[in-house]
């Protein structure tokens, strides 16, 4: 990809911006973060056309239409989203996310059969799918309450709370399956921003910042993913930036985990990391390495990630799923961190 | 109630947790399979046309087929079968219960049989406790089954004539269907069945119980013509009997009868008196049982016995009724009368007013005696012992006579008839 300056004359830039856009697409993963950005800030209609803008010119494209099944159901088109997670189901049947998705649309509309059946095919593809599996509960004891309710001729209307099932937001990608597009934290790095300075006048840049501001842009062009060398133009530097960084670091450091990569994985926490249990950063050290490197293997999956950026700290919440050696382990977690010069370095770690 | 760990991890415990709660219930995982049903013979006069396979019992054996699978640890299957089972019957409440308890069970240990969570309350209190003994009730009656070639005491002797014959265990909700032939009689299924709310021996009206006794099926009341409470149709039998009436006892309307839409089965004591039946198991009964040839024993608990040995039990009433043949035969009145008690009574008259009509039955037949054609006696047992007797008397060298039937009842060491009328 050429690397405009901002010196170069508007022809030459405008010239760069085509080639850009008919360059054979890198660092997709942007669009997925800003399509889930969009969502995160209830801007359900530029989502959707977004994702629609997206697909149309990849439009078998898993992950995409997976984000835009969700941003239909965020929105309440029940049906659509139905459609759309169905559709996916039949040509990636492989993937649990969208039966998962499946069951939360026909559990909201009370259909816990169907909700049933659609989450043990979640489970079929993928045993230790741990959301599927606190949903197919949560959908066992409803339909185990009607079949009571049944039994005893009790009232139709009864009072049993409406379980609401845990809907995932992205598709996971780990290396181990195959041909789907990449997480956004595994995206190639950027050229330089002012590349999409002209973004193209039909998609509106939502935070609309000075042209050079290149974070904002929700052109399908591909665009560079905001690592942190390249947001530092951007003197708006808007949150979403910041947010897609921090969860770029945070799906690193689980993906640094699961590959028992431990430098990678210790590199992730700062210097200022406060250790649990009031341990010496070294001891720590040695106990992580002792639990960790002796396993055969390990996966670290998240889900429901929840990113809070305030300047210079972040919250990171999200439901970790640890699997090694056949322990199941599932929980909640937050991570906080801090942005040490462009990089965001883990300074808290709690369970909950 | 989140399953916060995996599944495959608490599985096992879980499955075995149900097993544990389940087999208690169940005294015992060894449950037999359930007896084979043979299908009733197709009556000859019927056209010969393609039917439906008879599905009395289906239901039950399958739900114990579920009850089978939990014990034996194969709880997915379970879960299989119990959904399945539900779909066709969705008004099965047990079945119900027992499926909402295999649902519960993949994401808690269920702890008894309809582990109902307490948010039911009073309402379910009941419900609940009459699906449990409607559960042990049929358990019970195919754990026990009646030693095989076995009949119910009170069948001493029965003419081939009653083609079929049906007996009721009250105390464990059971109703016995047989056929009845040459060579004897044989059980052809047997079923569930609910009796009146205050249990068992009716004697006045709206008491709310089920009369004990022998008894015949009177009539077969065509379903289009009832309420759909009564299911697929009715049976009504002769409560009361005379000897019912004899004692004082009143009520009437107590019928064989399915369950109304909303019902598969009721619970053990639910009717007004009558016995109900689920209605493919009634079905089985209205096509294949004879009206006013069918007996029905309603037992409190029926004793089951070798046919070899009823037939020596019977020898003794057997040379009674020999004697009282005989004695008709002979045409005088006076050898007669010994053999009718002195509170006999008959539609009405005691004895001083229908020795009249006996008088002129004896006339017509002297010189020439009778024969006690398609002999039937079923004995009945409580405060006293009582012979229900139904023959045709057949002049001699006729071809047919009217159907009698008598009522005997043991006096010190003598049997006396105290009922005799002309049924046929």
């Amino acid at each position: 990809m050429p690397h405009a300056r901002l010196s170069v004359s508007r022809p030459l830039r405008l010239l760069a911006l085509v080639a850009a856009l008919v360059a054979p697409a890198l660092a997709l993963a942007d669009d997925y973060a800003d399509v889930n950005q969009l969502l995160r800030n209830g801007r359900h209609a530029d989502a959707l056309a977004k994702a629609d803008q997206y697909l149309a010119a990849k439009p078998r494209d898993p992950q995409m239409r997976f984000l835009r099944g969700v941003v239909l159901t965020e929105s309440g088109r029940t049906q659509e989203a139905i459609a759309a997670f169905v559709k996916l189901t039949e040509d990636y049947p492989e993937l649990p996310e969208p039966y998962n998705n499946l069951a939360v649309l026909y559990a909201g509309s009370s259909q816990f059969d169907k909700a049933r059946a659609a989450l043990e095919m979640a489970i079929r593809t993928n045993p230790s799918y741990a959301t599927a599996h606190e949903n197919l509960g949560d959908v066992y004891a409803k339909l185990a309450s009607q079949a009571y309710s049944k039994a005893l001729q009790l009232d139709a209307g009864n009072t049993a709370v409406q379980p609401k099932l845990a809907l995932i937001r992205e598709l996971f990608a780990p290396a181990s399956r195959g041909v789907k597009p990449e997480a956004p934290g595994a995206a190639a790095p950027a050229p330089a921003p002012a590349v999409v300075a002209k973004a193209p006048a039909a998609t509106p840049a939502p935070a609309a910042a000075p042209a050079p501001a290149p974070a904002a842009a929700p052109a399908p062009a591909p665009a560079p993913v905001a690592k942190a060398p390249a947001a530092a133009p951007a003197a708006a530097a808007p949150a979403t930036d910041a947010s897609r960084d921090v969860e770029n670091a945070v799906q690193a450091w689980a993906k640094a985990w699961s590959a028992k990569d431990m430098q990678a994985y210790l590199a992730a926490y700062g210097p200022d990391f406060d250790p649990p249990g009031k341990q010496s950063r070294k001891a720590w050290e040695e106990e992580r390495r002792s639990r960790i490197v002796p396993r055969s293997r390990i996966s670290v999956r998240l889900s429901d990630l929840d990113i809070e950026v305030d300047g210079s700290k972040a919250t990171a919440k999200f439901r970790q799923a640890y699997s090694a050696d056949g322990l199941n382990i599932n929980g909640n977690k937050t991570l906080e961190l801090r942005k040490v010069g462009d990089r965001w370095l883990i300074v808290r770690e709690a369970v909950g | 109630m989140n399953l916060r760990s995996p599944f495959q991890g608490l599985r096992g415990q879980r499955v075995a947790a149900l097993c544990a709660a389940w087999a208690l219930a169940l005294a015992g995982s060894a449950l037999a399979a359930p007896p084979a049903k043979s299908k009733a013979k197709p009556k000859k006069t019927r056209a010969v046309a393609a039917r439906p396979a008879p599905r009395d019992g289906q239901a039950e054996a399958r739900l114990i087929e579920v009850y089978r699978l939990v014990g034996a640890g194969q709880a997915r299957q379970a879960l299989a079968r119990a959904e399945a089972l539900v779909r066709e019957h969705p008004n099965f409440q047990l079945a119900q219960l027992v499926y909402g308890d295999l649902l519960a069970s993949r994401t808690r240990p269920v702890r008894s049989l309809g582990d109902v969570p307490e948010g039911a309350g009073a309402q379910g209190a009941q419900p609940l406790a009459e699906l449990r003994e409607e559960s042990r009730l049929r358990i019970r009656a195919l754990l026990e089954r009646p030693p095989a070639g076995t009949v119910p005491s009170q069948f001493l002797q029965l003419s081939t004539r009653s083609r079929h014959a049906i007996a009721i265990d009250t105390s464990r909700a059971r109703l016995y269907l047989f056929e009845n032939t040459a060579q004897g009689m044989k059980l052809l299924g047997d079923y569930y069945v609910s009796v009146g709310k205050q249990g068992v021996e009716k004697a006045v009206e709206g008491d709310l119980r089920t009369p004990l006794g022998v008894y015949y099926i009177t009539s077969n009341l065509d379903p289009k013509t009832l309420k759909d409470f009564y299911g697929a149709g009715a049976l009504p039998i002769n409560y009361p009997n005379p000897y019912d009436t004899r004692r004082g006892k009143t009520g009437s309307g107590i019928w064989l009868h399915g369950t109304p839409p909303a019902q598969f089965a009721r619970p053990p004591r639910a009717s007004d008196g009558c016995v109900v039946l689920a209605n493919p198991d009634l079905e089985r009964l209205l096509r294949t049982v004879e009206i006013r040839s069918t007996p029905v024993v309603i037992a409190p608990s029926l004793q089951w016995v070798a046919p070899a040995k009823l037939k020596a039990e019977a020898r003794p009433f057997a040379e009674t009724l020999a004697a009282w043949r005989a004695a008709k035969s002979s045409g005088v009145a006076e050898r007669l009368l010994p053999f009718y008690a002195s509170d006999f009574s008959a539609d009405g008259k005691e004895l001083a007013e229908w020795m009249p009509r006996l008088r002129t039955e004896l006339g017509r037949v002297r010189g020439r005696g009778v024969q006690l054609k398609d002999l039937s006696f079923l004995r009945w047992t409580d405060s006293a012992e009582t012979m229900v007797v139904t023959f045709g008397e057949v002049p001699e060298g006729a071809r047919s006579g009217p159907v009698k039937r008598q009522y005997w009842m043991r006096v010190g060491s003598q049997w006396k008839i105290f009922y005799e009328g002309v049924i046929g």
